[in-house]
């Protein structure tokens, strides 16, 4: 090496170190910063939680939740331990609840529409702006004369906020108030009329049943309140939490669902026989002589059609096995019949549920411990809005496209996303000349409307909640707020009563609450006065309120009353199925039946905007961030399909594409796919994801109860592309495959051998 | 200049830039930043003899031992030294409404958590990890904060579960 090399290497790495010298200096911290407060918010201690006692509203189930809270922000979701649903535990939708929180996409302040209607385009304006603009419509609409012109589209409220928006809708001079929500177990609610008499949900005791037969209940995942059951299913499995024998769960569906694949026996019957099934079990138990009740010649009669041969060729099920089941159901006490979503998605789907509560009131159920439990009244009663006949969605849609409907608000539903597209309900809103949205997120519905008012979530909100199904007893579940709103958004009960003050006179008179919170209080003040199990619980209203919001609820320190109801012959002989459900479409054409069930993750649509339940892999197919149709193998076989190949599913309503998953659980005449992904709108992370199957379906809403019959139509397949690995609609699955290469990792034991190994050994 | 030279004097320029960042992020910066008040914790803590807490007030309570509050400062500040350059800097953040933005010289991970409400309930002493800030008119690091000197401490004190990692990593 030169000399002159050398100094200049030495000249260079001089250089060098100066420069990595500086650009330390400049570039690394200290640049975080230590803010204190200016002057700091009473009771708080920076890094102490403070958990806040409220209500989960990411579904219908209502469950208890606290809510932990640093430094003015919401961390963490737990369930409460105290609330009598959840007992402490809180599902994967409900732990995701802080992701609706804060969301990139939520709305952040009121908006005006600027681009067409469902084109999601908005520019922001002021409060007062846009509530005087709402208020000036309605007024004028009063003014013409047409207030009954007015339609009230809102999610299912069994608390003082829907009390109060009915109040709002009444004082406005409007009939049309409609609670929409896709799953309302509308045909549950209305069988439940049909034969005990009362509409209300009644507690199914799955903690102390031994005998569990459950017609498509996906208990474990999404229907009536998965934690609650889950936890009494838990309860169940071990004997009732006392040292008795096991109880055992047979679970019947064309598709098995996750309760399904805990169940000791999956009975795939054909789809749309599962009524037919059920009866036959119902005949078998009167045959056999198990029946021990009164009037047992008339059930006969009537039960008489539903012969153990003819069912079994209709259900595609042994007739051993429904023998068997007959059996096992009368003979094991106490058992208890449930029947889920799936049985009541098809046409004529009371029938469904009116013969499970048949197969209950012979295997003397109804009313006993570990049986179907009748529901008290609620403590807040439900009123003209929560009546079946006007939650059906047909009335707004007929009323709008005969031009009866001139304004029109949407709180916090999305009809546009989970009703049909076959409905007809975009022309129906398209129709009304002045849409509102009450909304967190611009999704399918609210993209609909001229200007939307954002509204808090259920963390930054006062209200409460009527447990449906209570636990045997009444229970109350209050909801305050444990944050701040993080945007310039408002209380959805107190925009109702600003618009009622804008409006003047009577109704401004009407509405003199101030505010929904005082509302709400003022609300629980009448009902602590004529509740003599709350007066007792407290001495003065103050105390009560405290407790109430410190427990999070309020509920009777008592056991679930048992009392018997009788299922009469003539409350249910015009509510029995003739026949297997039809369905839309001709079996040449159509030669599979579909099936949609909510998704685990995504719900009724409303979950798909939360990474954290795009993400988590779903319980069945271990699929994430998207959808997909499950193929029997053999039926997959037959067409050629692979996995993760992309299918179009065709109906007579429709046809989308999503790619194939391979799935040997479910009939080889039946193809499923989940609800939830296919948004259009709904912020950057549910948009453009998946398939909507609801879109390609027909629309029947039923006569009566208003139910969607959403499982009630044929299709067919056919391979569009081979899978593409990596693409943006490719399958993803966070299981590699389904085998297990002879390793062993799966142990199966027979419940005979179970019941011989002593506890220690487990 | 030949090719050769030139590729030489480049890898040792980008070999010396890194080891001087090294350096330099280690020894130099970070250990006594300028602050946006010069507050001397010798006339508040040292002359004055005010107690550590008596401004970190969640220290015993919580995991953050807590910087005291605009408000607290302008408690003393509206009536004495009135007039000092600092603490006209301190009023007109109290009347523009700001906090004041101090910068960190105790700066942790994100992924590890130190509660000083556990540290003081074991009888630890302030000045055990802080150094003796009553003497330090602008308040230096004198620990590494390095785990190995978590470490070190939680073994020679024989805490228990001191050397598990979810004691620390939370």
């Amino acid at each position: 090496m030169k000399r002159r090399d050398f100094l200049k290497y030495i000249g260079a790495g001089v250089v060098g170190t100066g420069a990595g010298l500086a650009a330390a200096k400049i570039a690394s911290p200290p640049g975080a910063k230590l803010i204190p407060y200016l002057i700091p918010p009473k009771d708080m201690i920076p890094g102490v939680a403070t958990w806040y006692a409220s209500v989960c509203r990411q579904c219908g189930a209502g469950c208890g939740i606290l809510v932990k809270v640093l430094e003015g922000r919401a961390k963490k979701v737990e369930g409460n331990p105290l609330h009598p649903v959840n007992k402490g535990g809180l599902c994967a939708r409900g732990q995701s609840g802080l992701q609706a929180l804060y969301n990139p996409d939520r709305i952040v302040g009121p908006m005006k529409r600027s681009g067409d209607r469902g084109s999601g385009r908005y520019t922001p304006i002021s409060w007062d702006e846009a509530l005087k603009t709402v208020a000036g419509k309605l007024k004028g609409l009063s003014d013409d004369g047409n207030a009954d012109k007015l339609w009230l589209v809102s999610s299912s409220e069994r608390g003082h906020l829907g009390k109060l928006a009915e109040e709002f809708m009444s004082a406005y001079g409007s009939k049309n108030h409609i609670e929409y929500d896709l799953f309302q177990n509308k045909n549950l609610k209305y069988a439940g009329g049909v034969t005990v008499g009362t509409e209300d949900v009644p507690f199914y005791d799955i903690e102390n049943t031994k005998y569990l037969l459950s017609f498509g209940a996906d208990f474990a995942s999404t229907w009536l309140s998965p934690v609650g059951l889950s936890h009494g299913y838990g309860q169940m499995r071990q004997g009732g939490g006392k040292k008795s024998k096991r109880g055992v769960l047979v679970q019947v569906e064309p598709r098995m669902s996750l309760t399904g694949a805990n169940a000791d026996k999956w009975v795939p019957a054909r789809p749309g026989s599962e009524a037919i099934l059920a009866l036959a079990i119902a005949r078998e138990i009167l045959a056999k002589g198990y029946y021990r009740g009164s009037n047992a010649g008339a059930w006969k009669t009537l039960l008489a059609p539903y012969k153990l041969a003819s069912a079994s060729k209709a259900t595609d099920v042994a007739a051993e096995t429904i023998s068997k089941i007959a059996y096992d159901l009368a003979k094991t006490t106490p058992s208890l019949v449930i029947g889920g979503d799936a049985l009541s998605s098809y046409k004529d789907g009371i029938s469904g549920q009116v013969a499970v509560n048949i197969l209950n009131h012979l295997a003397g159920n109804i009313g006993r411990k570990g049986g179907v439990l009748i529901n008290p009244e609620r403590l807040l009663k439900a009123g003209k809005r929560a009546i079946l006949k006007n939650q059906k969605m047909t009335r707004f849609i007929d009323a709008s496209l005969a031009g009866n409907a001139k304004a029109l608000i949407i709180d916090n539903t999305n009809p546009v996303f989970t009703i049909p597209k076959s409905s007809k309900i975009m022309q129906a809103i398209r129709e009304v000349s002045f849409v509102v949205s009450f909304a967190t997120f611009i999704d399918e519905s609210s993209a609909m409307s001229d200007i939307i008012l954002p509204t808090n979530t259920f963390y930054e909100d006062w209200g409460d909640d009527f447990t449906e199904p209570g636990v045997g007893m009444g229970v109350a579940t209050i909801m305050q707020p444990a944050v701040a709103p993080v945007f310039k958004t408002k209380s959805r009960g107190d925009i109702y009563i600003a618009l009622a003050k804008a409006q003047g006179g009577k109704l401004a008179d009407k509405f003199d609450h101030g505010t929904f919170n005082k509302y709400l209080k003022k609300s629980w003040k009448k009902l602590y006065n004529s509740n003599k199990a709350m007066a007792n619980s407290a001495l003065t209203f103050t105390d009560f309120w405290n407790r109430l919001l410190e427990n999070g609820g309020w509920w009777p320190k008592s056991t679930p009353r048992t009392r018997t109801r009788n299922v009469s012959v003539a409350s249910v002989k015009n509510y029995l199925p003739k026949a297997a459900a039809k369905f839309e479409g001709d079996k040449s054409s159509y030669p599979l039946n579909l099936l949609v069930y909510p998704s685990t993750g995504m719900y009724d649509g409303r979950g798909a905007n939360s990474p954290w339940l795009q993400e988590f892999p779903d319980t069945m197919t271990a699929v994430v961030w998207g959808s997909w149709v499950e193929i029997n193998p053999k039926t997959a076989e037959k067409l050629k399909i692979k996995e993760g190949d992309t299918v179009s599913v065709s109906t007579p309503s429709g046809s989308i594409e999503l790619p194939a998953h391979i799935y040997a659980a479910i009939r080889p005449d039946t193809i499923a796919i989940p609800i939830g992904q296919g948004h259009t709108q709904y912020g950057r992370i549910a948009k453009d994801r998946g398939a909507n199957p609801l879109e390609i379906l027909p629309f029947i809403e039923d006569k009566k109860s208003g139910e969607l019959a959403l499982n009630s139509t044929r299709a067919s397949l056919s391979r569009k592309g081979r899978a593409k690995k990596g693409s943006d609609d490719s399958l993803v699955r966070a299981a590699a495959n389904n085998f297990e290469y002879g390793r062993d990792y799966t142990k199966i034991i027979s419940p005979a051998e179970f019941a011989k190994i002593g506890k220690e050994d487990v | 200049m030949r090719i050769r030279t030139l590729i030489i004097c480049f890898i040792v320029l980008v070999v010396t830039v890194l080891i001087g960042y090294k350096l330099g992020d280690t020894y130099l910066t970070g250990r006594t930043p300028v602050q946006p008040i010069e507050f001397s914790h010798v006339i508040h803590a040292g002359d004055n003899g005010i107690p550590c807490q008596y401004c970190h007030i969640y220290a015993e309570r919580s995991r953050h031992s807590g910087v005291p509050n605009v408000r607290k400062c302008m408690g003393c500040h509206n009536v004495i030294k009135t007039d000092s350059p600092e603490i006209k800097k301190l009023k007109k953040y109290w009347d523009d409404k700001e906090p004041i933005p101090w910068v960190k010289v105790h700066n942790l991970p994100d992924h590890v958590v130190y509660p000083h409400k556990r540290h003081i309930k074991a009888g630890l002493q302030c000045t055990e990890c802080h150094g003796d800030v009553a003497s330090m008119p602008r308040v230096s690091r004198v620990s590494s904060l390095k785990m190995g000197w978590c470490l070190s401490c939680h073994m020679e004190k024989k805490v228990e579960n001191g050397r598990d990692c979810w004691t620390c990593h939370i």
